[in-house]
This record gives structure tokens, C-alpha cells and sequence, in this order.
């Protein structure tokens, strides 16, 4: 790709992004390791460093004493194991760099050659101050070894360009690929994932594609919806279990809502939002769900898809235990317990969002709000409708008598007639075979000895 | 000296009649709808079992099953009014008419019923002779009125669930529950009682075993008659109507169809109360 970058010069755009995805291996370590040429593509990384020397040779790339481009953006010169050195101008001066000196990012370095000046460590971040702190506190900087990500890694080191601009790894239609580029590589995931996270890291990336996100974005070209650092953060990422990570429990619904406000400010409104709002002034409360919970992360599916509402509606039965197991003895419970998404769902009658204890007028299953809520499905229903048990519990009897009564008639009915008729057929088991080895009876009550004769 | 496989055919004729062509064709009207009421409803009441899921698909999905069940309760429904229709038609015309109502051919259980029943438990213990049975036992009584009962019960409750909008103007919302409890258990019991006790009295037990297909052929050789309704061959003689109820043996198609008929219907309620039991006790 440095071949094509020298000799299409100003096209290298087309080639900045899979620039930036083979550098990512080893960009890490940039400027740091780069000095002491321990890292492991320490080559490269000089060059992603002295590469921005090249912008010196434009006039309108700055001010510098000395041209470094007249050894940098020299093909010939730079040849052999020195080509990853090679660094044009119009790289920076296309870039959103364009105008700032070599210098500026590689300070001292002007000072004449056999350069003497040491690498400066993050250079980005005299002009970042906030996204170099940022990063600074992720994940990706605390992650030891040295070869995790820098600032280079994801915005490239000279082809520097806004993450609206199109030719921008950075930009949403790149990010998942920019992002996969480590975290859907078997190698690169197996040194920083353990355990049931490692398989969960490696698919993140190929899941997401599937979700409603990815295929909005990658299929359909939908810039608005959300890529990986919508939810993860672009510089501050962090593991979910870290309490500062926009995908904490804490937090996830303040990162979907930023994108989904409508159903934040609902959310927040609801027994959920109350709820988990009053968890965090108390100790060991069952938490309360979160968007992820019901969504999922990486593996959502259109809300309209029946193996989702399948999937949601089983979730809020992992609390709502009771509630589900009588639910489940409904026709409703019973048809979706098969795997069909037609009857009444959880959130059918619940809402999606604004779930709210009946007793909460604004519930929509509030006794005044029943009648509409069940006409959704069942026109014409009314007030005698809606007397019906959507959670009845047969065995409850002073709550529920008709169904503890119905049950139990059914129950005594079904057990007297098979206790009668299985004693029937078993005694009458039991007389043939007796039959057979005393013969049959007798009128005069005894046994005959021809066994094998038929009674009559 | 061959055993035939049914019951019905065991021993020297000549071939007496005892079902008319209209009472076989219902009882297979009553196999059939059953067997598809069972098949497509069956997956509802045991819907956390995985075999569930695989039969419910196989049908063609839970809305397929829906409208097959309902079918099928059609056809209940049909059999049921055509066999009531039958007994207006019969009680009408027919010079005995009260004989339906009461006596020793009458479906109406008779005090002789009680007596056979404790005769019966007698034998069982070693204490009497087999009761001797008239036209029907008290066990074919009991089959015959849990079929009235049935669709009564079952029939009535689906039509609640079938309709719940409707009948909701006159019960209340509850009922609806109490229905889905009813159905289900009384279909349970349905099944349950006809995949084992019906198959036991009527196919299995020794002296029938494997099969018997009087139902479907309509005729029985004198033995069989002497053997499982001794009262009402012996008043058939006494009647000198012997001559009257004689047939030719049933033809070799008719005898094949029925043992088809009747062996899967015996392998496939078998196959059922054993994924029944097997999901009860699990």
C-alpha cells in the first residue's frame, strides 16, 4: 500500500483507510516504541512518524527551516527497508493537518539531520487536550502490552481528515471496519479477551452487522444510526463493568437515549426508570432492566420480529417469575411458549416502555385503560372482556375461586375416572393371568385344571 | 386352526350384524375428527415441551393447527347432530321406538349395569362368574355417554374460546379462563381414557388382543356374539332373528381397510399417551 500511496500521491485517500487497518497492528507503538525501535513494526512506525516531515515541502504546509521533504518524499532516496519513511506533502496538505509543520507533531526533528530530537510522546494531544485524556483513561491505553491502539491507529498519522469526511476511517460507514480490524481478529482478541468474553469480543463486530444498526448503516447507508463508538465512545472506551463506561449498566440508557430520546424520556417515566433509579440509592435491590437487557447489545433484532418478542417477553419473566408462569397457562402464554409471535406478548399489553404498576392511571393496564389496551387485538372487547385473568393462578383460591374450583373439579374428575377404570383394567389383567396358570372359575368355586379355556 | 387378527372374526360364522352402515360411518367420523382435534390441539396444553414445538411446526405453524382444530370441532359438531338426528329420525318412526329409551338394548344405563359392574369386580376377585353382557356393557355405556359429555363440555367451552369477543356481552371476562382449564383437562381426560382404558377394553386385553374391527365391518361371527354379548345373542335366538341379522362375512377389502384403519389408530393414540405420560412426569 506504500508503493500505491507513492505513486498515486494525491489519490492515497482511496488507500488511507486499509493504510490505517494494516498500521493498526502495530501503530500502537508509534512514537513511543518507535524511538527505541524494540516495537514490532518499529520501521513502520518511524515512518507514520517522520512521514508528517513531508508536509514541510508544501508552501502552504507550514514553516520549517529545513525541507524535510527533500529526503522524505524522495522515492528514490527512500528506498529499500527506508520506503516506510516516505511521506509526500499532499498527504498532510490534503488533511485537516494542512498547515501545521512537521514539527509540530514532530518536535525537534527540525533541527537538522542526523536527527538528535527523541519522539515526543502523544504530540496529538498539545492540540486534543480532551480526547487525548480521554483515551488516556480507556481501555486501549491502560491495556499493557503497548501495541493497543493510539491516535494514529484509528485517524492515520498524515491523511488526517475530519470523521465526516468520507476517506476518514473514522467516518460511520468505516468504523465497524476500523474497529474490526483488532477486535475481529482471532489473534489480537485472544491476547486482550479471557474466557467467555473472548468469544463474545471476536463476534461483536460480525454481530453487529446483523443487528438492526449495522444493516440500517451498512446496508442501507443510513448514516444516523449507530456504529461501534456511538455506544462505546470514541476515545473513552472503557469495558462495561467499568462504572465510567457509556455501556455500564448506569449509563447504557442515557447512550441509547442519546440517540432515541422519545423513548429515554418514556423509559425514564416507567416502573423500570423509577426503579432503577431508587437502585441506586439501595443496597442489594434487584436491578432493574436496562435497554441492553431487553435489546440486547450485539445481537438486536427488529422489535417487530417474532423470535425478538419471544426472546424479550422471556426476559422479563427471569423477574417477573410468577407473572410469567400464569401467563404461561393462558392461550396467549401457551402460543407464545411455542415459538409464534401473534397472541399478546408482555409488551402487548404492558407497553414496550412505559410499563407502569396497574394501580398507575397512566398504566395501560390500569382498569379505565383495559378496555382499549385489549381492543388492540380483540375488537369489540368490553367491560365484561376485560374481567378475564391475564396472570390467573388456578391455585390461589380465595383470589382466583372460579378457576381453583374449575381446576379442582377437573382434577377430581379426571382422578376418579382413571383410578376406577385403571383398577378395572388391572384387576381384570390380574384375573386372565390367574386364569391361565389356576384356570379359569368355576361355579363351584374350584379351580379347574384345563387352564387356557375360555370363560363365557 | 388360524386366529383372526380381530376379535370380531374368531371362530365359525355365520356373520351376525350388529352396527348399521350409519353407526360405522360416524364412529369413523368420530376417529378421524379426533384424532385431528387431538393432533392440533395437544401441542397448546403441553407447549413447553420441545416435542411440542416440532409437532405444532410440522403441521404448519400454530394458525394452521388453529384452523384444523376448528374444523375438526365441525365435524364433531356434525357427527354429533346427524347421530342425534338419527335417534329423532329412529324414535319416530320406528315401532319400538321406546326401546332406545329403556330396556336391554337401550344405551340409557340400567339398574343390570350396577349389577354387572359389581359382578364384574366379583370375577376379578375370584368370587363369581363373568357377567354376561346384553347388546352393550356398561363399559361401552360409559365410552358412549363420555363421547355425549365430551362434546358438550369440550365443544362448549372451545366455542368460548373460539368467539371470546362475542360471548363476552353475556359472560364475563373470566370465564374465558375457566374454559381454557375445562378444555384442556377434559380433552387430557378424553385422550387419556381412550388411548388406554377404551383401547385395553375394546383391542388389548387377552381375550380381544391385538385388535377388534366390529365397528368398521358392522358384523361379528355368532362366537364373538356368544362371547362379548352372550344376553343379546341368546334374545336374538329366542327373537328368531337370527336369519334377519345374518350377513355374508365381511369382503376381503373391507376386512384389510379396517385392520389399516384400526391398527394406526391404535399405534398413533399409543404414540400420544406415551409423549402424554412422558410429559406429565417429567
Amino acid at each position: 500500500m506504500w508503493a500505491g500511496t507513492r505513486a498515486g500521491g494525491p489519490s492515497v485517500s482511496l488507500n488511507q483507510f486499509s493504510l490505517s487497518r494494516h498500521a493498526s497492528e502495530s501503530l500502537s507503538t508509534s512514537l513511543r516504541e518507535a524511538t527505541s525501535g524494540t516495537g514490532r513494526c518499529a520501521i513502520r512506525g518511524w515512518a507514520m512518524a517522520a512521514g508528517l516531515v513531508g508536509a514541510l515541502a508544501n508552501p502552504t504546509a507550514g514553516q520549517s527551516p529545513v525541507a524535510c521533504v527533500k529526503c522524505h518524499a524522495n522515492a528514490t532516496f527512500l528506498d529499500g527497508p527506508s520506503a516506510v519513511l516516505y511521506v509526500t506533502d499532499s498527504m498532510v496538505a490534503e488533511s485537516q493537518h494542512r498547515g501545521l509543520a512537521c514539527a509540530s507533531c514532530h518536535p525537534g526533528f527540525d533541527q537538522g539531520f542526523p536527527h538528535r530530537a527523541q519522539a515526543t510522546a502523544r504530540p496529538c494531544q498539545s492540540c486534543h487536550p480532551a480526547a487525548g485524556e480521554a483515551w488516556a483513561q480507556s481501555t486501549h491505553a491502560a491495556n499493557g502490552t503497548g501495541d493497543t491502539p493510539t491516535c494514529v491507529s484509528c485517524h492515520t498519522a498524515h491523511s488526517v481528515y475530519s470523521p465526516t469526511d468520507r476517506r476518514s476511517p473514522t467516518h460511520p460507514l468505516n468504523v465497524a471496519e476500523l474497529c474490526g480490524s483488532c477486535h475481529a481478529d482471532e489473534d489480537i482478541v485472544g491476547t486482550y479477551f479471557a474466557g467467555p468474553e473472548r468469544e463474545q469480543a471476536r463476534e461483536a463486530v460480525a454481530q453487529y452487522h446483523a443487528t438492526v444498526h449495522g444493516a440500517a448503516l451498512t446496508r442501507a447507508g443510513l448514516l444516523v444510526s449507530a456504529t461501534c463508538n456511538d455506544c462505546h465512545q470514541a476515545h473513552l472506551v472503557l469495558p462495561a463493568d467499568s462504572p465510567a463506561s457509556s455501556v455500564h449498566r448506569d449509563n447504557i440508557a442515557g447512550t441509547c437515549g442519546g440517540c432515541h430520546l422519545g423513548v429515554l424520556e418514556t423509559f425514564e417515566a416507567s416502573a423500570h426508570g423509577a426503579a432503577l433509579r431508587a437502585k441506586l440509592a439501595t443496597v442489594n435491590h434487584r436491578q432493574a432492566p436496562v435497554c441492553v437487557d431487553c435489546h440486547t447489545s450485539h445481537q438486536l433484532v427488529r422489535a417487530d420480529d417474532p423470535e425478538w418478542f419471544l426472546g424479550s417477553s422471556q426476559k422479563c419473566g427471569t423477574c417477573h417469575e410468577e407473572l410469567w408462569e400464569t401467563y404461561l397457562e393462558t392461550y396467549h402464554g401457551k402460543v407464545t411458549n411455542l415459538g409464534f409471535g401473534l397472541t399478546a406478548k408482555c409488551s402487548d399489553c404492558h407497553t414496550p416502555h412505559d410499563m407502569r404498576p396497574a394501580s398507575d392511571p397512566a398504566s395501560s393496564v390500569f382498569p379505565t385503560n383495559l378496555v382499549s389496551t385489549c381492543a388492540k387485538c380483540h375488537e369489540g372487547a368490553n367491560q365484561n372482556f376485560i374481567k378475564f385473568y391475564s396472570h390467573g393462578d388456578h391455585t390461589q383460591r380465595t383470589r382466583y375461586p372460579a378457576l381453583f374450583w374449575s381446576w379442582l373439579g377437573m382434577t377430581v374428575l379426571l382422578g376418579s375416572v382413571f383410578v376406577f377404570f385403571g383398577i378395572h383394567t388391572l384387576m381384570w389383567l390380574i384375573r386372565l393371568g390367574l386364569d391361565r396358570v389356576r384356570g379359569p372359575w368355576r361355579p363351584d368355586g374350584e379351580a379347574a385344571t384345563d387352564a387356557g379355556a375360555e370363560t363365557t | 386352526m388360524t386366529r383372526a387378527l380381530s376379535a370380531s372374526h374368531r371362530g365359525p360364522g355365520p356373520y351376525l350384524r350388529r352396527f348399521s352402515t350409519l353407526e360405522r360411518t360416524l364412529h369413523a367420523f368420530v376417529i378421524v375428527s379426533f384424532f385431528g382435534l387431538v393432533i392440533t390441539g395437544i401441542p397448546l396444553h403441553f407447549s413447553s415441551t420441545p416435542w411440542a414445538r416440532v409437532l405444532v411446526r410440522a403441521i404448519g405453524g400454530f394458525q394452521v393447527a388453529g384452523t384444523l382444530h376448528r374444523f375438526c370441532a365441525i365435524l364433531t359438531f356434525g357427527y354429533f347432530f346427524v347421530h342425534l338426528g338419527s335417534l329423532a329420525v329412529h324414535f319416530v318412526r320406528a315401532p319400538d321406538r321406546t326401546r332406545i329409551l329403556w330396556g336391554p338394548d337401550s344405551m340409557v344405563p340400567q339398574p343390570k349395569d350396577i349389577r354387572d359392574i359389581i359382578a364384574m369386580f366379583k370375577w376379578f376377585v375370584g368370587r363369581g362368574p363373568k357377567p354376561r353382557f346384553d347388546r352393550f356393557s356398561y363399559m361401552e355405556k360409559f365410552d358412549y355417554w363420555a363421547v355425549f359429555w365430551g362434546v358438550a363440555i369440550i365443544g362448549g367451552s372451545g366455542l368460548l374460546l373460539w368467539f371470546p369477543e362475542f360471548f363476552s356481552r353475556f359472560l364475563p371476562g373470566w370465564a374465558f379462563n375457566v374454559a381454557t382449564i375445562v378444555h384442556g383437562d377434559e380433552a387430557l381426560l378424553a385422550l387419556g381414557f381412550i388411548f388406554t382404558i377404551h383401547f385395553f377394553n375394546v383391542h388389548l386385553r387377552p381375550e380381544k388382543f391385538p385388535i377388534d374391527v366390529v365397528i368398521f365391518t358392522g358384523s361379528a361371527t355368532a362366537q364373538y356374539m356368544e362371547e362379548e354379548h352372550p344376553l343379546e345373542h341368546q334374545r336374538w335366538l329366542a327373537e328368531g332373528r337370527l336369519q334377519e341379522l345374518e350377513v355374508p362375512p365381511p369382503s376381503k377389502v373391507l376386512y384389510a381397510w379396517s385392520l389399516a384403519l384400526g391398527f394406526l389408530s391404535l399405534a398413533l393414540g399409543i404414540a400420544l399417551i406415551v409423549l402424554v405420560i412422558w410429559s406429565l412426569l417429567r
